[in-house]
């Protein structure tokens, strides 16, 4: 029993002398770094912050979606709109300071950030004019071989700005009257369309430097009056995919200099008219070239003023025969994309509860994981 | 969502009952979206933050409170109220510049029976007021229809585009809907 007691003693003083060296083990001295992001994969997430109760202070937050961990933020100034570049590699940002925070000398600037280390490359004045909008998709975006990018002005008399970023210049300023967002062609580098309030898409198309070559209106598309479409669209090729208030879908070629309408269909069988589900949100909907698939945001009960609802589900449609292949819970959903993926994740933003929902989409929808809260007035999201 | 939906069903039923000229899903709809949550912000988060939400009790009254989003003249508006920003309903707060270009609602007043054109003017030039956020969107349009139009900054015409609150000023009767 003695010799239990005394081997006892003896570890318990070991224990106690190890300890007392790591407690006060000496801080050695620590050089103060910058922490280098982690490399890029398909799930980074781009969250747009308008941050309104502090307007003039609007910032892109970064995060993993895989595990959303938080990795840093892009300040974008007041009522900054931003977009990635083609390759992810450069985020683009169209923003406005005044020279005394709140009053003095308006500027607008065009500015570009690497995406590797969230620096600042690239800031040029552009004419300070840039729409203040909510962060819609299409408000800023580039060719798709990223020779120019394009921003929606308002004043409120709407134009588009062009920067060339050969020159790294802006280029032109080009009037578009009555129309609103920027639908770039994606054979057709030099060329745009945009939506008009009298249901016809006009395209510009550009000489080499940027400046304004032609000017073309399409044939009346859509019914503004009756069932106007959402601005946010998305592509596959040439065609772009809107969503109509009342839940059709229209597919319009942007391939020539005149935009043509291909084709209509509709999201709604007669029970899902009966019940009221209707399209809502601010980046309501998803397409998946490889797939073919269309994810969209959907509320039912909907109305006439519903049209920024958050989803109560999401529904998924095959493009090419047009039927529903899928619904979901919807997350509360007033944003969503997928990966740039074969087998894409859909990630939404839950505009009740500022969270990111993830879903797989194959075989079928279904939810992954959910992150904490994020953001304080955020309403677009892109993925790497 | 469960919740959310027996919570509707329930709050549905309660009201369904009372006479108003506006649907009682609409102002159930109304209610249930701008008070269950509370925090954060967002673009179509409707609760009144100063006033810390409605009292189901109260909804009817709400569409004659100027400082909830429910007041009839709010049906279209999105930003803070400047009814709890040191303005009313047809003034900007002191130290603010009254936005010169507006977008414009069509809403029906529940006391008259009649619609109205409102003017929704931003004021501008200082910091967020951040009190009693709403969106609202009866008639609101996408940019293509920019006069009916509220997800821009009404202060893009003024002298500083620093968005403060928003007003609502009645400009005179509509067609009927």
């Amino acid at each position: 029993m003695q010799v239990r007691k005394t081997k006892i003693g003896l570890f318990v003083f070991l224990a106690l002398t190890i300890l007392s060296i790591t407690a006060f083990a000496e801080i050695k001295p620590e050089k103060l770094t910058i922490e280098k992001m982690i490399k890029a994969d398909p799930h980074r997430l781009y969250l747009t912050d308008l941050n309104l109760n502090n307007v003039i202070d609007g910032r892109i937050h970064v995060l993993d979606g895989n595990n959303y961990k938080y990795l840093g933020l892009i300040s974008t100034g007041m009522f900054g709109v931003n977009a990635l570049s083609r390759d992810s590699s450069k985020m683009f940002v169209a923003t406005t300071y005044y020279t005394k925070r709140n009053r003095g000398d308006r500027f607008d600037q065009f500015e570009v950030y690497s995406t590797d280390d969230l620096n600042l490359e690239l800031e040029i004045e552009i004419p300070a004019k840039h729409a203040q909008a909510l962060p819609y998709k299409g408000t800023i975006t580039s060719s798709f071989d990223d020779k120019f990018v394009f921003i929606q002005n308002a004043t409120p008399a709407s134009s588009v700005s062009v920067i060339n970023m050969n020159s790294k210049k802006f280029s032109a300023e080009i009037s578009t009257p009555g129309c609103w967002i920027i639908l770039p062609s994606r054979s057709k580098t030099n060329q745009f369309s945009t939506l008009c309030g009298d249901g016809t898409l006009m395209t510009i198309t550009l000489d080499k430097q940027g400046s304004e070559k032609t000017k073309t209106r399409s044939e009346k598309i859509f019914h503004p009056g009756q069932d106007p479409l959402f601005v946010q669209a998305e592509s596959i090729g040439d065609t772009y995919y809107f969503v109509s208030f009342h839940g059709q879908i229209y597919e319009v070629s942007v391939a020539d200099a005149k935009a043509k309408l291909l084709k209509t269909w509709t999201l709604l069988n007669d029970s899902d008219k009966s019940e009221g589900w209707r399209p809502g949100g601010y980046q309501l909907l998803a397409v998946h070239e490889e797939s073919r698939r269309l994810y969209v945001a959907m509320h039912d009960n909907g109305k006439e003023g519903t049209h920024k609802y958050p989803a109560k589900e999401i529904w998924s449609f095959d493009i090419d025969s047009n039927i529903r292949v899928g619904r979901i819970s919807g997350g509360n959903a007033i944003a969503m994309t997928l990966t740039k993926e074969k087998m894409p994740s859909l990630y939404v933003y839950d505009g009740m509860e500022a969270k990111f929902h993830k879903y797989s989409t194959e075989p079928v929808m279904k939810k992954e994981s959910v992150s904490e809260p994020i953001g304080e007035f955020a309403g677009l999201i892109e993925t790497h | 969502m469960k919740w959310l939906d027996s919570f509707f069903e329930d709050r549905l039923r309660a009201v369904a009952h009372r006479a108003s000229r506006r649907s009682a899903i609409a102002r159930v709809s109304k209610w249930l979206i701008g008070s269950a949550f509370l925090l954060p912000v967002l673009p179509f988060d409707r609760s009144p933050k100063a006033a810390g939400g409605a009292n189901p009790s109260e909804i009817a009254e709400n569409e004659l409170d100027d400082q909830h989003c429910d007041y009839w003249r709010y049906c279209a508006l999105d930003g803070h109220l400047c009814t709890c920003c040191g303005g009313s309903i047809t003034s900007c707060p002191p130290g603010t510049i009254p936005g010169s270009v507006t977008w414009i609602g069509t809403c029906e007043n529940p006391e008259d029976g009649k619609h109205y054109l409102v003017s929704y003017n931003d004021c501008c030039g200082a910091a967020s007021c951040g009190r009693c956020y709403c969106n609202t969107n009866e008639g609101e349009r996408p940019g293509y229809r920019m006069g009916v139009h509220n997800d821009i900054n009404w202060c893009m015409g003024t002298d500083s585009t620093v968005y403060h609150c928003t007003v609502s000023v009645v400009l005179g009767t509509a067609a009927a809907k």
